[in-house]
């Protein structure tokens, strides 16, 4: 049996439904719902097995024998890219809109090749201030520009 | 109707709205250039904009990004042949080597007035077609809806294309498990939420949709950049696109393959699950057939050759709005996108769309008419200029399109367990596109399973609690079986055709 791109994804995806289909008997019910002909539990469970019974179907006829070719991939810009999003999501309410937002957008740029300090500045800073102005006179859509400590925590 | 089109043009036709088209089409052709990005993306980034406004506002300009990102899609086809979605890949076949031979501008016109043409001709056909489907679907049930969704969803794995029909069903129930998170909408019971009060909800749609289509697709470009030898080649292509004129011989030549594309390509985006991309290969090989001793000259730049799937997805790309306005079902993943922005809205589409909010259902099918003319009038002679966003590098391109997708989404919900929520999407999504498993049917699952436990537990309660409605209504039995066949046939049918071939040749030795 070769590991093929259908393969490795089915066995991915058979985790995935048997990890569901074991938290589908975490749901809890009061004995009136559980007796119901269709309760919370009904398709969560029919889903499980319809899921599992797929990934084998996949596993045992694979529609393509292709290897995954992993070869030319920059995966460590993939792995700063998310690290970059996983701060932007920390550092939002901290720092606020404006200072959060320009570092992501400067690690980005960074990340992807850009060294000029100037050019990595006048590419984020403007841009930030101006989405910022749009979405709070523009759109009444508030978000707290300023770092929480400054504006007394009451973060957008 | 004459009512109908009145009160759609009422709408369509105010200055916002006219505003609205014209800076959807813009965006829409700007993102769909770029590789990649398709009408998905382009939709799911412009949904938080989008809910700002009123409904019949907002589905305006999320339908005009969804013409202008085909249109969009469609010029990077032609001038540097990397089409950013499938629909567009016909559409290269003939239109690159055109562009190649210096023809760019007659190229891109010709795809423009394909589109115009395709556009137009499908937006007749929906003005006719989804009001008396409209009036028909409110014969239907619960059962019936199920049924529908059934029918829906196992369309869309059953077109997904040979090889995929077992992943994009598994694709399809994976979406339908995710929207099985949070508070159950009958007992009020948590389900999957680990305790976490911000599942609670469940997964938003927006959040899903962001993460499995924009910023997967902007995460798969970081990882695999554009090569600098594709870069010059779009340097050159923006350099020389020459002249637009189309020579009247030429007009005659494509005019009748336009009108037949149009309507296959109509009458395929109707079928669930089938769309624009089925469409444009099947008018272009039905045009290859009939053009007799031409058909040679099919995918050496012939203006038949790219007028056919020009005109045939943007036709099968009106077409997919019939179920989604009238059964409330959405034949594509665009449309389940759609689905998903109307129901933020507060909107139930069907059948009493119709009824119920005559300014949405005309105004939607009105604006597709203003919204291929803005098109043609307003974007053909931009495109020029609109082509040079292609050089902006992508270092300064790919990390603003994170920040769109990211804050898109905070700014609906402001909770910033999203963006890490939609983190571990993209990431998921990446995994499961290097593996070639397909993203549309889990979208598609996921926006249709709230719904689909909804009816079928409706369904259950009128029938008291007896599952005898799947065989003993009918309608419902009827359309549950041309589901199983729908499913079962591309599974089943290549290996029969193997078996047989098999005999064959063995008879063939025998005798």
């Amino acid at each position: 049996m070769t590991f093929s791109k259908d393969r490795i994804g089915a066995l991915l995806m058979l985790a995935f439904c048997a990890a569901y289909w074991f938290l589908t008997y975490q749901i809890r019910m009061l004995p009136f719902q559980a007796d119901s002909a269709f309760n919370a539990q009904t398709m969560p469970e029919a889903l499980a097995v319809i899921g599992v019974i797929l990934c084998l179907a996949i596993l045992i006829f694979p529609g393509s024998d292709a290897a995954p070719d992993l070869r030319g991939y920059k995966w460590g810009l993939g792995a700063a890219m998310i690290a970059l999003m996983v701060f932007y999501g920390y550092a939002l309410r901290p720092l606020g809109f404006l200072a959060s937002t320009s570092l992501f957008l400067i690690g980005g740029y960074a990340a992807l090749g850009e060294r000029n300090p100037i050019t990595l500045i006048l590419a984020a800073v403007p841009i930030v201030f101006a989405f910022w102005a749009l979405m709070t006179w523009g759109l009444d859509i508030y978000v707290a520009p300023w770092p929480e400590a400054l504006s007394g925590g009451t973060g957008g | 109707m004459i009512e109908g089109i009145l009160i759609g043009l009422g709408t369509a036709l105010t200055f916002q709205n006219l505003i609205m088209v014209m800076v959807g089409c813009l965006v829409g052709t700007f993102i769909g250039m770029l590789p990649g990005l398709g009408p998905m993306s382009a939709i799911a980034l412009m949904i938080p904009i989008a809910i700002g406004f009123d409904p019949a506002a907002g589905i305006i300009l999320m339908a005009a990004v969804y013409y202008g990102a085909i249109f969009g899609g469609s010029t990077s086809s032609i001038l540097i042949n990397a089409p950013g979605v499938a629909s567009t890949v016909a559409t290269s076949f003939d239109g690159y080597p055109l562009a190649k031979s210096g023809q760019a501008g007659k190229a891109l016109a010709i795809a423009a007035y394909a589109s115009f043409s395709g556009g137009v001709i499908g937006a007749i056909l929906l003005l006719v077609a989804a009001p008396r489907l409209a009036e028909v679907s409110l014969a239907f049930q619960s059962t019936d809806y199920f049924a529908l969704m059934v029918l829906g969803l196992t369309a869309v794995a059953a077109f997904a294309g040979k090889g995929q029909v077992l992943k994009a069903l598994l694709m399809t129930v994976v979406g339908l498990m995710l929207s099985t998170v949070g508070t159950d909408q009958t007992q009020g019971i948590q389900r999957f939420t680990f305790g976490m009060i911000d599942l609670l909800d469940g997964v938003s749609f927006l959040l899903l949709a962001m993460a499995t289509f924009a910023l997967s697709e902007a995460l798969m470009s970081v990882l695999k950049p554009v090569g600098e030898a594709d870069r010059q080649r779009e340097m050159d292509a923006q350099r020389s696109v020459g002249s637009m004129a189309v020579s009247r011989a030429e007009a005659a030549e494509i005019a009748p393959v336009i009108g037949r594309s149009s309507l296959l390509g109509f009458l395929i985006g109707v079928l669930p699950g089938a769309g624009a991309t089925i469409a444009s290969f099947l008018a272009y090989g039905t045009e290859q057939r009939l053009a007799g001793s031409k058909g040679s000259e099919f995918g050496k730049g012939s203006v038949r050759g790219l007028a056919a799937p020009e005109s045939a997805n943007n036709a099968a790309a009106t077409g997919s709005f019939v179920p989604l306005l009238t059964l409330g079902i959405p034949g594509s993943g665009t449309t389940a996108i759609m689905l998903g922005a109307l129901i933020s809205y507060g909107i139930q589409p069907g059948p009493r769309l119709y009824l119920d909010q005559p300014e949405v259902f005309w105004s939607v099918i009105i604006s597709m008419w203003i919204g291929n003319v803005i098109l043609l009038i307003l974007n053909l002679p931009l495109i020029p200029y609109i082509a040079r966003i292609l050089a902006i590098p992508g270092r300064f391109l790919l990390p603003l399109i994170f920040f769109f997708s990211l804050i898109g989404v905070y700014f609906v919900s402001f909770n910033t367990f999203d963006i890490h929520m939609m983190a571990v999407f993209a990431v998921a999504a990446v995994i499961l596109r290097l593996l070639e498993f397909p993203m549309a049917p889990m979208i598609l699952g996921f926006i249709l399973g709230g719904m689909m436990e909804e009816n079928l537990r409706r369904a259950l309660l009128i029938n008291n609690d007896s599952w005898s409605f799947l065989w003993e209504r009918p309608l419902t039995f009827w359309i549950l079986i041309i589901a199983a066949a729908v499913m079962l046939v591309p599974l089943v049918w290549p290996r029969i055709m193997r078996l047989l071939g098999r005999r064959r040749e063995g008879a063939g030795e025998g005798g």
